[in-house]
C-alpha cells in the first residue's frame, strides 16, 4: 500500500487512503500510519506528546513470566559425604585464606544457597559443567528427563522451550559456540536462507535492519486499473488491507471450541478468544475464529476474522459490516463452496473474503478454481505437524501451491495465507520464501500460552490442550506479543542478511533459499556412496 | 559502574582452581570418569570434547576407543569418511614424514608464507575472550610456525612479541585497527561476515566492554559495541580492492585474507575476492563460531562449510585461478578428520577457533554471554575468571593439540597413498558417504 494516496489523519499524520476507509484504527492505537516508514511531514507548531502525530510500529515488549515454571534444564546431584570430606580438606590446607577457603566452583549460585552444595539450587544451574569437572567424584550434573517430555514427535523439547523463552522475554534467543544440533534434515531443517556479502536492506541505520518493512497486503490486487471514458474508476478498487507484520493468529483446536459448547471449560475459551481478539487488535494483525465463538462470546472488530461455513450463510451475516467500527477487515470461509463464496462476497462487500483450503486431496484444483471464481485470499491450512496430501510436507505444499498460482499468471493478484507445522521462527522467513504473504500460528500460539498438549498434537480436529490455571487475558495478550515481537526481530534479522528491505520481495523467493540436496548433488554428487534423492530444484521444476 | 579490575584472584586461588581443572580435564580425558551426562551435543558429542582435551594433554590420539573422529550430527562430516589403504604393511619409520605444509601466498609475489601443518587460528576477539586466551594462541602459534588472529577488538601489547604470527583482523566496526598494528602484520584479514551469524554483524554485550576493552577499542566502558553489517564503505568488489590498496600502502608486506561468509553465490564472492587482490580466500560455514550469536543464525543462514568449499573450489577450478588463492575453511572444522575431508573437498587447509577453545577447557556449555562470561576463564573479561587460564597451561595444551593433529593428518595421507597433504586438495575420489548408522540423526 505504499504507492496508495496518502490523506492527513486529523492527528497529522499520514495514513494510506485506501486503508483508512477500510480499516477503522484498532484501540488502543492512534490513527497509524500503515506503512511504518511515514512520520509526519510537518513538526507541529505547539508542544504536544509525540503518540499524538507519530507513530512507528513497534511491539512493545514486557517480562511475563511462565504460569507454569519449565522443568530445570540440568539435575545437580552431590555426594554429600564427599563433599564434607573435601570443605574439610580445604579448611585445613587453605586456614586463614577465606577468599580461597569459600570459592565455590559455580558462579550462578547453584551452591549458594545457606546450606551450600548440601541442598543445591538446580534451578540455577546453566549447565556450565565446572563443578562436575573440577570435582567429579562429588557432584554429577545431569540432564532433566522431564524437559526432554515436553513437546511431541513434531514439535521438539528445544522448540517448546524456544518458545516459552521468547513469549516470557519478547527477545531474541541468543547463545555462545556455535550450532549443536544435527546437520539438515527433512522439512524445515533442509533449507538454509541465503545472505549477502555486502548488500544491506537500507543505508539507514548500524546494521540497515532498522528500516526494514514488515508490512503486507491481505486481498486482492490489481495488475492495471481501468478506466471509464470521463477517466473515472471503471470499477472499485480490489479490497485489500495492510498488516504491519506477516503474522496472525489461527483458529483454536477443536477440543477446546466443543468443550465451551458442552458447557464446561466455557470461560477457558471466552479467555482465549479474548487474548486472541486483544493481541490481534494490539499487534494490529488478526486473529481467526469461527463465527458461532464470536457470537458466543460476545467479540467482534476489525482485528477479528470469522470463519463462516456454507450452512452459516444468511441475510444476518450483513449485520457483521453494519457497523464500520466493527466490521471484519477479513471473514474466512470454511471450504470451497462456490455458491457459499458468491454469497458472502454480496452480503459483505467492503469485505476481504478468504477462503481456507485444507491440503487434503484434491486441493489445487480447487485452489484455480476459486480463484477462477473471483477468490483472491486464500487460507492453506496444513494439520499441526505440517502435514496435508499424501503426507506431503507444508513447505513443499506452499512451493506447489505458489507456484500453481505463477504458472497460471495470476500470482501477484493473490494473497497466500498458511497455517500448519511452523512452530519456529525460523519457519517464517522460510515459508515466504516458499510462497506465503503470511502466517497464522496455531501451536506455536498456543504454547506461549503454555497451554499442555494432552498426547500427540497433530491437527486441530483432534489435538487437546490443557490450558493453564491462573491464566489471564493480559498475562496472554502480553505473551502472544512478546511471541510475535521476537519472531518478527528474527525475520527481521533474516532479512538483514540477504539485504532484504520489506518482506514482500521475500515472497516466493526460491532463489533466496538454499537446499540440502540440491547443495549435496553438487558438492557430494560424485562421492562414491552419495545418492540423490531428487532434489527440490528439478521437483518444483526449476531450472538454473 | 567501577572498574573491578583491582578485584583478581590471588595466587593461592588462582593455584586452587587450575590444579582442581586441570586434575579434572585429565581424568575425565583419560577414562577414569564417566562420560559426564550432560557434556556435548550432535556436533561435538561428549567423546570428541574428551578426546580434544585428551590430545591437548598427550599430543597424542586417544588409543582406548574414545571416538575422536567424527560427531553424530547425520550429515556432512560425519557422514563423510576416506577409502583408506589397509594398514601399511611397510616399515614407514624409515620413510621421510609426510609433508603437512602449504604455502598461504600463490600469486607469485609477495611474501612467501608457508606453515608447516594446514591451519591457523581463527580470530577471537579480546573482549570476547580474555587476554590470556590470546596469548596462549599466540604462544602456540608461534611455537609451530602458523599464525593466529586478533579478531576484531584489537591489539593487547603482549602480543605484539609475538606480532610474527599473529593476523591483525580489519573488521566493518573497525575497533582496535591501527597503523601500528597493520604493520605489525604478515597477514592482514578483512572479515565481511563470519559463520555464526552471517549478515548480522557482531556485538559485544556492555557487560564485557569493560575499562580495558574499551581502551583498545576506543569507546566507552559498559557500553554495548555493534560492529555493522557490511562494511558501510564496500558495495562492490572494486570498494574491496580500495580496501585491499588501502592495507598495502600502510604494509606493503602484508599478505590479505578476505573472510566471507557462504552464501548461495559464495563462489562468484571468491572470484571477486581474488581479482581484488586476496592472496587467501577465508570460507567461514554456518556451523561455527564462538561467540555468542542469535540461534536462527546459526542453522538458518548461509550453508554449512561442506557444501561450500566444493562450490567454490570447482568453480576457482573452471575461472583458471585455483593455483593463485589459497582456500582456507572454517566453520564447524574440530577434528584432524575433517581438516583432511575439507581438503579433500577443496580446501588448502583450515582455519580452528572453537577446537582451540575446547583443548584449553571450553565444554560448549554456550554461556558465554551471559553474566560475568565464562566460567572456564576463557570468553570473560572478568579480572577474577580469566586467570583460571594460564597463558603458558594453554599453549603447551595448543602445542600438544596441534601435535595431535598432525600425527593423525599424517597418519591418513598414509593410509591414502599420499606424500602431502596438498596432493589431497579437491580428491573427492578418496571419499565416500556412508549411510547413517542406528542412533544418529539422518
Amino acid at each position: 500500500m505504499r504507492a496508495a494516496g496518502l490523506s492527513a489523519s486529523p492527528a497529522g499524520s499520514l495514513a494510506p487512503a485506501g486503508a483508512a476507509a477500510l480499516v477503522p484504527v484498532p484501540a488502543p492505537f492512534p490513527a497509524a500510519a500503515a506503512d511504518d516508514r511515514i512520520a509526519s511531514r510537518r513538526a507541529p507548531r505547539r508542544v504536544r506528546p509525540a503518540s499524538a502525530y507519530y507513530h512507528r510500529y513497534h511491539i512493545a515488549t514486557a517480562a511475563t513470566p511462565d504460569l507454569r515454571p519449565l522443568p530445570h534444564r540440568f539435575l545437580v546431584q552431590v555426594n554429600k559425604f564427599r563433599l564434607a570430606r573435601l570443605l574439610l580438606t580445604e579448611l585445613f590446607r587453605y586456614w586463614g585464606r577465606w577468599d580461597v577457603v569459600l570459592n565455590r566452583p559455580c558462579i550462578y549460585g547453584v551452591f549458594s544457597g545457606p546450606v551450600g552444595g548440601f541442598s543445591p539450587r538446580a534451578e540455577r544451574c546453566v549447565g556450565c559443567l565446572r563443578c562436575t569437572i573440577q570435582h567429579p567424584d562429588v557432584v554429577r550434573i545431569l540432564p532433566n528427563p522431564a524437559l526432554r517430555r515436553l513437546g511431541d514427535d513434531y514439535c521438539t523439547p528445544r522448540q517448546v522451550e524456544t518458545i516459552f523463552y521468547e513469549a516470557s522475554k519478547g527477545s531474541v534467543p541468543v547463545k555462545g559456540q556455535g550450532y549443536r544440533g544435527r546437520f539438515g534434515g527433512a522439512g524445515w531443517d533442509g533449507m538454509w536462507t541465503d545472505m549477502s556479502e555486502i548488500v544491506r536492506p537500507t543505508r539507514d541505520g548500524i546494521h540497515g535492519r532498522e528500516l526494514i518493512s514488515t508490512v503486507v497486503d491481505i486481498g486482492a490486487r490489481s495488475t492495471h486499473l481501468q478506466l471509464a471514458e470521463d477517466g473515472s474508476l471503471a470499477a472499485p478498487p480490489p479490497r485489500t488491507f495492510t498488516l504491519q507484520m506477516p503474522l496472525l493468529f489461527d483458529l483454536l483446536p477443536d477440543s477446546l471450541l466443543a468443550a465451551a459448547r458442552k458447557g464446561s471449560a466455557g470461560s477457558r475459551l471466552h479467555d482465549l478468544a479474548a487474548i486472541w481478539a486483544r493481541a490481534a487488535a494490539e499487534l494490529e494483525t488478526l486473529a481467526v475464529l469461527p463465527l458461532a465463538t464470536l457470537r458466543r462470546c460476545g467479540l467482534a472488530g476489525p482485528q477479528l476474522a470469522p470463519l463462516i461455513g456454507p450452512g452459516e450463510i444468511g441475510d444476518d451475516l450483513a449485520e457483521l459490516a453494519a457497523d464500520a467500527a466493527s466490521a471484519p477487515q477479513m471473514v474466512e470461509l470454511a471450504g470451497w463452496e462456490p455458491d457459499a463464496f458468491a454469497a458472502l462476497a454480496r452480503l459483505l462487500p467492503e469485505t476481504v473474503v478468504a477462503v481456507r483450503l485444507p491440503f487434503a486431496a484434491g486441493w489445487r484444483g480447487r485452489l484455480l478454481d476459486a480463484f477462477a471464481a473471483g477468490a483472491r485470499t486464500f487460507h492453506l491450512e496444513a494439520d499441526y505437524h505440517g502435514r496435508g496430501e499424501a503426507g506431503g510436507f507444508v513447505l513443499d505444499l506452499l512451493i506447489e501451491a505458489n507456484r500453481a498460482l505463477v504458472e497460471a499468471g495470476v500470482r501477484d493478484q493473490a494473497t497466500l495465507l498458511g497455517s500448519g507445522g511452523i512452530v519456529a521462527a525460523e519457519h517464517v522467513p522460510k515459508a515466504i520464501i516458499a510462497g506465503l504473504d503470511a502466517v497464522a500460528l496455531d501451536t506455536a500460539a498456543l504454547l506461549a500460552l503454555q497451554c499442555r498438549p494432552l498426547g500427540r498434537f497433530a491437527s486441530r480436529a483432534t489435538a487437546r490442550v490443557e490450558v493453564p490455571s491462573g491464566m489471564t487475558v493480559g498475562w496472554g495478550t502480553q505473551r502472544l506479543k512478546n511471541l510475535c515481537a521476537a519472531w518478527r526481530d528474527q525475520l527481521l534479522e533474516v532479512m538483514g542478511a540477504m539485504g532484504l528491505r520489506e518482506v514482500r520481495r521475500l515472497r516466493g523467493e526460491l532463489g533466496r533459499a538454499m537446499f540440502q540436496h540440491d547443495l549435496e548433488a553438487e558438492a557430494f554428487g560424485e562421492i562414491a556412496g552419495w545418492s540423490d534423492p531428487g532434489g527440490h530444484r528439478a521437483e518444483h521444476g526449476l531450472h538454473d | 559502574m567501577t572498574d573491578p579490575t583491582a578485584r583478581g584472584a590471588s595466587p593461592e586461588l588462582i593455584g586452587k582452581v587450575t590444579h582442581y581443572l586441570h586434575q579434572g580435564f585429565s581424568a575425565l580425558a583419560h577414562g577414569r570418569r564417566e562420560l559426564p551426562p550432560a557434556l556435548g551435543d550432535a556436533r561435538w558429542t561428549p567423546e570428541l570434547i574428551l578426546a580434544t582435551w585428551y590430545m591437548a594433554e598427550t599430543g597424542q590420539v586417544p588409543t582406548g576407543g574414545l571416538e575422536y573422529r567424527v560427531g553424530r550430527s547425520g550429515g556432512g562430516f560425519d557422514r563423510l569418511d576416506f577409502e583408506l589403504l589397509p594398514e601399511p604393511a611397510a616399515n614407514t619409520s624409515a620413510m621421510a614424514a609426510e609433508d603437512t605444509s602449504i604455502a598461504l601466498n600463490r600469486r607469485g609475489s609477495g611474501a612467501e608464507i608457508t606453515i608447516p601443518v594446514p591451519f591457523y587460528g581463527g580470530g577471537m576477539s579480546y573482549g570476547s575472550v580474555s587476554e590470556q586466551v590470546m596469548l596462549a594462541r599466540a604462544i602456540a602459534a608461534a611455537r609451530w610456525s602458523t599464525y593466529m588472529c586478533t579478531g576484531e577488538g584489537g591489539y593487547p601489547e603482549a602480543l605484539v612479541p609475538y606480532k610474527d604470527n599473529i593476523i591483525t583482523q580489519v573488521a566493518t566496526g573497525l575497533f582496535g585497527v591501527e597503523e601500528r598494528t597493520i604493520q605489525y602484520a604478515p597477514i592482514v584479514e578483512f572479515k565481511y561476515a563470519q559463520g555464526a551469524k552471517p549478515g548480522l554483524g557482531g556485538h559485544l554485550l556492555g557487560d564485557k566492554s569493560t575499562t580495558a576493552v574499551a581502551k583498545m577499542r576506543g569507546s566507552v566502558p559498559w557500553v554495548s559495541l555493534f560492529s555493522p553489517f557490511p562494511f558501510h564503505s564496500v558495495y562492490s568488489v572494486e570498494d574491496h580492492k580500495k580496501h585491499v590498496d588501502w592495507i598495502k600502502t600502510i604494509n606493503p608486506r602484508a599478505l590479505i585474507s578476505v573472510k566471507v561468509s557462504t552464501p548461495a553465490d559464495v563462489d562468484m564472492v571468491a572470484v571477486g575476492s581474488y581479482y581484488a587482490g586476496a592472496h587467501i580466500l577465508h570460507l567461514d560455514g554456518a556451523y561455527g563460531g564462538t561467540g555468542a550469536a542469535p540461534e536462527i543464525a546459526k542453522k538458518n543462514i548461509a550453508m554449512p562449510i561442506e557444501l561450500a568449499v566444493p562450490k567454490v573450489h570447482k568453480h576457482l577450478v573452471k575461472e583458471g585461478i585455483r593455483d593463485r588463492v589459497t582456500l582456507m575453511a572454517s566453520g564447524g572444522i574440530r577434528t584432524a578428520w575433517d581438516i583432511a575431508k575439507i581438503i579433500a573437498l577443496g580446501a588448502d587447509g583450515a582455519v580452528l577457533a572453537t577446537t582451540e577453545l575446547v583443548a584449553l577447557g571450553c565444554t560448549r556449555c554456550s554461556n558465554c554471554e551471559r553474566g560475568r562470561g565464562c566460567t572456564f576463564g576463557l570468553t570473560t573479561t572478568d579480572p577474577e575468571l580469566k586467570e583460571w587460564l594460564q597463558p603458558e597451561w594453554g599453549a603447551a595444551r595448543l602445542d600438544n593439540l596441534f601435535r595431535a593433529i598432525q600425527g593423525e593428518l599424517r597418519a591418513i595421507l598414509r593410509r591414502l597413498g599420499l606424500r602431502s597433504v596438498r596432493d589431497l586438495r579437491g580428491r573427492t575420489d578418496l571419499l565416500r558417504y556412508r549411510p547413517a548408522e542406528t542412533g544418529e540423526v539422518a
